[in-house]
């Protein structure tokens, strides 16, 4: 408990894990000096990097992506944000309730386990006959795949909490309606995060999916439109700026679940 | 500070009926397909005030017992009245602690013990000062903004009876919460919970499989038989307190439970 106990981290240590990524980076910008790898296969960091700026700071206009990531982002962020909402909110309580009461169990069981065989990008044809090419179609992929984790997860958590804090619960005088907020959910915290997460993180893949499908904004669409451009420097850009994007949606829901729940908040 | 005016031992004239009558209570639990039966013909009174230990050897149906009382389990058949009202589920009036720690690992040390007062509505500032009485009571108001996990065994343990002692339950019901602390913490607890019950006139109905335990904290111990459970053996404990071990009296009334625990 007292940080003064706690061993110090060294330099090296703090450093130690940038190890793999700056070796990686070294090789690419080798690879490129001693003209290994063709610069139209995989134009080296310096490039990327300048395609990066333009891409976000240039002024729109200007060349062909220039000053377009606040508006591929602010598209992609809107589809995984309502994709993910629906899967939450549909799967945290349906897990809940899945891994408390054994008849919604045995109702939802067997159905969520067929819908999870089949593979969420076989969904796609169906989606854009459905919804049509764009937002609808998007958030439809990410809601399904999201779903998944965060239902089994919510409904594993809620199994597993252990019956004798509920029976102290139920003794201090909690009733089942508060006993769900007071104790069964804090309980289930760890599970209903880890859920949550992965399904966030399977969002973002989602996104992609949905939007390499020709719609006209997103960073999926993005990369998909520099293919045909053959401008991979915007490909590799798309690609950092997704996976950048797609962390920090992790550390704000990490981080917004600990603000709000003190269960979140003390994990041990 | 709430003052309990229940007074410890005394005989109540005016009231009929014992705080807690427990008649002909028989359980059955469905076992591979039929029914084994772990209770059968259990009946006891208890008197308010009383600290009575139940004594029986592990698997004579004690916890089963407790959790009926608690209203966790109902019975087969037979009777739990509590001031005359029969038992009909877990209440505030019956609280348990358990074996096991059953501290919620979200909240700290202060907010398990005002759990309880918490769900009665009770409003922050009386919460926090009983917190803080019985905090201290236990022992361990330097602790109240620690979690569950930065604490020890015996500590938890004194958070459980704190956070039930704060409801002021009709009776204190106990299984077996010393039975995995070390020696030494074990013996601290027992001096704990005298010494609670005198200042707080609580009624305590205590499991133990252990006789020195019982010869230590009884009023009144009620000898468990097995296959299927049922009392005894009503053995009133009259040893004055603080109790010695040393005193010959009481290592006859070891050795006498030993004898009686084993055949
Ligand atoms: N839910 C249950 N289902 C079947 N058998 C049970 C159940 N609970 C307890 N028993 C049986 O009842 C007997 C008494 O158990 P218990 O009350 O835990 O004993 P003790 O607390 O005295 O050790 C044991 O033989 C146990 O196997
Ligand atoms: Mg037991």
């Amino acid at each position: 408990m007292t940080g003064d106990m706690r061993p110090r981290r060294g330099v090296a240590s703090t450093l130690f894990p940038w190890l793999i990524p700056a070796l990686a980076l070294l090789a690419w910008v080798l690879a490129g000096r001693l003209e290994l790898i063709p610069a139209y296969l995989f134009p080296p960091p310096g490039d990327v990097g300048q395609a990066a700026l333009r891409y976000v700071f240039g002024s729109p206009g200007e060349t062909p992506y220039a000053g377009r990531f606040l508006q591929d982002a602010g598209a992609s962020l809107l589809r995984v944000g309502c994709g993910f909402f629906l899967a939450v909110a549909f799967g945290i309580p349906l897990g809940v309730l899945s891994g408390r009461l054994a008849p919604v169990q045995g109702l939802l069981g067997a159905t969520v386990n067929g819908l999870r065989a089949v593979p969420g990008i076989s969904w796609l044809p169906l989606a854009m006959v459905w919804f049509g090419i764009g937002m609808g179609t998007t958030v439809f992929l990410v809601a399904l795949a999201a779903f998944f984790p965060v239902y089994l997860n919510a409904a594993a958590g809620a199994r597993g909490v252990d019956p004798l804090l509920l029976q102290a619960g139920a003794m201090m005088g909690v009733r089942r309606f508060r006993g769900t907020f007071a104790i069964l959910l804090p309980a289930a915290m760890p599970h209903i995060m880890t859920g949550l997460r992965l399904g966030l993180g399977l969002s973002w893949a989602y996104l992609v999916l949905g939007e390499l499908t020709g719609v006209p904004d997103g960073l999926g669409a993005v990369i998909m439109d520099a293919r045909m451009q053959g401008r991979i420097d915007i490909i590799v850009v798309g690609m950092i700026l997704i996976a950048v994007m797609g962390r920090g949606s992790d550390l704000l829901l990490t981080s917004s679940l600990r603000l709000c729940f003190k269960s979140a908040r003390r994990l041990s | 500070m709430r003052p309990r005016l229940r007074a410890v031992g005394m005989p109540s004239p005016g009231r009929a009926e014992p705080l807690l009558v427990v008649r002909d209570l028989r359980k059955m639990f469905p076992v591979a397909g039929r029914f084994v039966t772990v209770l059968d013909g259990l009946r006891f009174h208890a008197k308010e005030g009383e600290l009575i230990c139940i004594l029986g050897r592990s698997g004579c149906g004690k916890s089963t017992l407790l959790k009926i009382l608690a209203g966790f389990l109902a019975p087969s058949a037979g009777q739990v009245l509590l001031e005359g009202r029969p038992v009909d589920g877990p209440s505030p009036e019956r609280c348990v602690v358990f074996q096991e720690d059953a501290l919620f690992t979200w909240l700290t040390v202060g907010e398990n013990i005002g759990f309880g007062l918490r769900v009665k509505g009770l409003d922050r500032t009386s919460r926090e000062r009983a917190v803080e009485r019985y905090l201290s009571l236990i022992g361990l108001t330097e602790f109240r903004d620690y979690l569950p996990q930065a604490i020890s065994g015996g500590m938890k343990q004194r958070v459980s009876l704190a956070r039930v002692l704060i409801l002021e339950p009709r009776v204190l019901l106990m299984d077996e919460p010393f039975a995995s602390l070390d020696a030494q913490t074990r013996e601290e607890m027992q001096s704990l919970l005298l010494s609670l019950r005198r200042r707080l006139s609580q009624t305590i109905l205590f499991v133990t499989h252990d006789v020195n335990e019982a010869a230590t904290l009884a009023d009144r111990i009620l000898l468990m038989g097995k296959e299927p459970g049922w009392i005894r053996k009503d053995i009133a404990v009259t040893l004055p307190r603080p109790r010695a071990r040393e005193d010959p009296a009481y290592i006859d009334l070891c050795s006498r439970l030993h004898r009686l625990v084993r055949d």
